[in-house]
């Protein structure tokens, strides 16, 4: 069984950091991203099988960039799951075209089971 | 019996006896005093007075005979209409006075005295007829009426005085209030205004009163919200409250106003006038907006930190040593509860920050009320190794609401149920439906809630005295949930017994699923 390939996308490196060493195992290979800006062209480069994505971001926030990936043939059905700390985030997120959305603080374990059921599927 | 001139009587030779007795009766029945003095003696005395004088004045006539009529006046001697008698008399002319005189027995009678020379051929007053009435009864009635009228005159004057205080000091707090006020008639034209109105428009009052509401500052009022209030609203509601329009301002800008109208319902000169009060929200609505921003940017910051170090506690429970101590266990669990205290305590401030502020908004859509419940107390049943959630009742179907807010009721009675009843093993969460709404309990065996208590614990920040020190919380858990079920129209309530338990219930109005269905 080959490696799946979940891209994380947060400004907040403490975050990222944690996510990768929270969900990392075996069959996950995680990449981390905090810069939104190389979003699409890491998408393109990688290819992940998931996205964690966050929604305020400098720049370039993550409810613009999902709409941005569901508008295009190749990237329209990846999933991404949300992740914010935002109070209307799960609105947000759906309204974006999000597959799943997990409120911050999140549990580690609700979110990798998450991960795994989207991937699976 | 015939006249001849001026005072002169002219008998009739055959009966002079018989006429003379006539005239004496006549005089006598007279109920006018009559005296003849005679001035041709000294000191002008009386030589005749009929019946009616004695009755009058309570004299006899043994007792006035002889006398100069100035008797009457006693001590009272420096009354002014003296003079006038006496100018009136010396000139030859009658006169009529109103003098004071006394009776016999003292009493004081105002006296209507007519006085008229008798003069001879060479012209010499030779008598006085005096012809008096007792005048007192009219005297003192127009005495009362003087009395009166002055009386009336004074009141007349404080009441004004008093109208002009009081209209005054009205006016004072119409113009010192920091809200606009502004009058109408039943046409809507302007009355008055108050200086609050003229500073926050930026008008004067000679364009102002007078006009009609809607051309005021070239129809800058024409607003359609306004006319619909005026117009639609108030006739058939009296009065209208916070009625809030919003409407852009060519000179001062966009203002967001909150209307209160009152028409006049009272009989008489006021009905029907409309009183308008203005409250210029537009800044306090800025600063609530700001303020929610603030809370909202500072809790997702608070809460991103806080996602970090929740996962490393996992990790931390996730990869811990098998050697290592209990005591390190449960340190690691005490900082994962404590962590958790933290993220509840940050969405609780931002909820109630919203709610205080009337910002909470309802995001309705149709869900599937019965899979909520489930999904819910399944989460909390994961996280209670102590209590069994037992769910009872009929199934609720659909309901068009708010689904995340009421997944924070649901889990904030049910947590609060489980933390409340803690040597207890279950507790039940009842659905049912009853006429046009649906209702669902929370049920608990555990401590109950005093009846002093329970009106209090929906209050904000409001926790059961002898729970604070024991259990943790902000204690406005129960304010957001009661806000929320409002919110959705319908109510939240307990009944509980020290001791025995308590039973939460809310209802939420099935109406609105039909309307929107």
């Amino acid at each position: 069984m080959t490696k799946k390939k979940v891209l994380i996308c947060d400004d907040d490196k403490g975050i990222l950091e944690m996510l990768e060493l929270a969900l990392e195992d075996e069959n996950i290979n995680i990449i981390t991203e905090p810069n939104s800006l190389n979003l699409y062209k890491l998408i393109e480069e990688e290819k992940p099988d998931l996205l964690l994505l966050d929604l305020w971001m400098p720049v370039l926030s993550g409810d613009q960039i999902l709409k941005n990936l569901r508008g295009h043939t190749n990237t329209r059905h990846l999933p991404v799951i949300v992740i914010s700390a935002s109070t209307d985030g799960e609105q947000i997120a759906k309204e974006s075209g999000a597959t799943d959305y997990v409120a911050k603080p999140f549990d580690v374990d609700v979110l990798y089971s998450k991960i795994n059921r989207l991937m699976s599927a | 019996m015939s006249y001849t001139e001026n005072g002169e009587f002219s008998f009739s030779h055959e009966n002079i006896q018989q006429d003379f007795s006539l005239l004496t009766s006549a005089l006598d029945a007279s109920i006018s005093g009559i005296i003849i003095t005679d001035n041709q003696l000294p000191d002008n005395p009386i030589i005749y007075c009929n019946r009616a004088f004695e009755l009058m004045t309570g004299y006899i006539r043994k007792e006035i005979i002889g006398h100069n009529c100035r008797f009457l006046q006693r001590e009272d001697r420096n009354q002014q209409v003296r003079e006038k008698l006496r100018e009136d008399i010396s000139a030859g002319k009658h006169s009529i006075v109103e003098i004071r005189n006394y009776k016999k027995d003292g009493t004081l009678f105002w006296n209507e005295l007519y006085v008229s020379p008798i003069k001879n051929k060479d012209g010499v007053t030779t008598h006085f007829i005096g012809v008096q009435n007792d005048v007192t009864r009219r005297k003192k009635a127009e005495q009362e009426l003087e009395r009166e009228r002055e009386l009336i005159e004074k009141k007349v004057i404080e009441r004004t005085e008093r109208l002009k205080a009081s209209q005054d000091y009205m006016d004072s707090i119409v113009q010192t209030v920091r809200e606009s006020l502004i009058v109408l008639d039943r046409d809507y034209r302007v009355l008055s205004v108050n200086e609050h109105f003229l500073r926050t428009f930026k008008v004067n009052k000679a364009e102002t009163e007078g006009k009609l509401l809607y051309e005021l500052g070239n129809g800058q009022w024409n607003i359609e919200a306004l006319k619909e209030l005026l117009e639609k609203v108030l006739p058939t509601n009296n009065p209208v409250l916070d009625f809030e329009v919003e409407h852009d301002f060519p000179h001062i800008g966009n203002k967001l106003m909150l209307l209160n109208a009152h028409r006049i319902e009272l009989e008489g000169e006021y009905k029907d006038r409309i009183l308008l009060a203005i409250e210029d929200i537009t800044d306090r609505r800025a600063i609530e907006r700001r303020k929610d921003d603030f809370l909202s940017i500072a809790s997702h910051e608070l809460k991103t930190p806080l996602t970090t170090i929740k996962g490393y506690i996992q990790m931390m429970n996730r990869f811990m040593p098998d050697t290592a101590t209990d005591k390190f266990k449960e340190i690691v669990a005490k900082t994962g509860q404590f962590v958790e205290r933290l993220s509840n305590l940050i969405s609780e401030l931002l909820d109630v920050s919203r709610i205080q502020t009337g910002n909470m908004e309802l995001h309705r859509k149709m869900f599937d009320f019965d899979e909520m419940i489930n999904e819910t107390v399944d989460g909390i049943q994961s996280a209670s190794k102590t209590h069994q959630i037992i769910i009872k009742g009929t199934k609720l179907g659909n309901y068009y609401g708010d689904e995340s807010h009421l997944i924070q009721v649901i889990n904030n009675l049910l947590s609060n149920a489980i933390k409340y009843a803690p040597n207890t093993e279950t507790v039940e969460l009842h659905k049912s439906l009853v006429s046009d709404f649906l209702k669902v309990s929370v049920i608990d065996k555990g401590m109950g809630i005093s009846h002093d208590e329970q009106k209090k614990i929906f209050e904000r920040f409001y926790r059961v005295s002898e729970i604070q020190t024991k259990y943790p919380g902000m204690g406005i858990g129960l304010y957001v949930c009661d806000q929320i079920i409002k919110n959705h129209g319908g109510t939240l309530w307990v009944d509980s017994e020290k001791g025995k338990g308590s039973n939460f219930s809310f209802t939420l109005p099935l109406k609105e699923r039909a309307e929107n269905d």
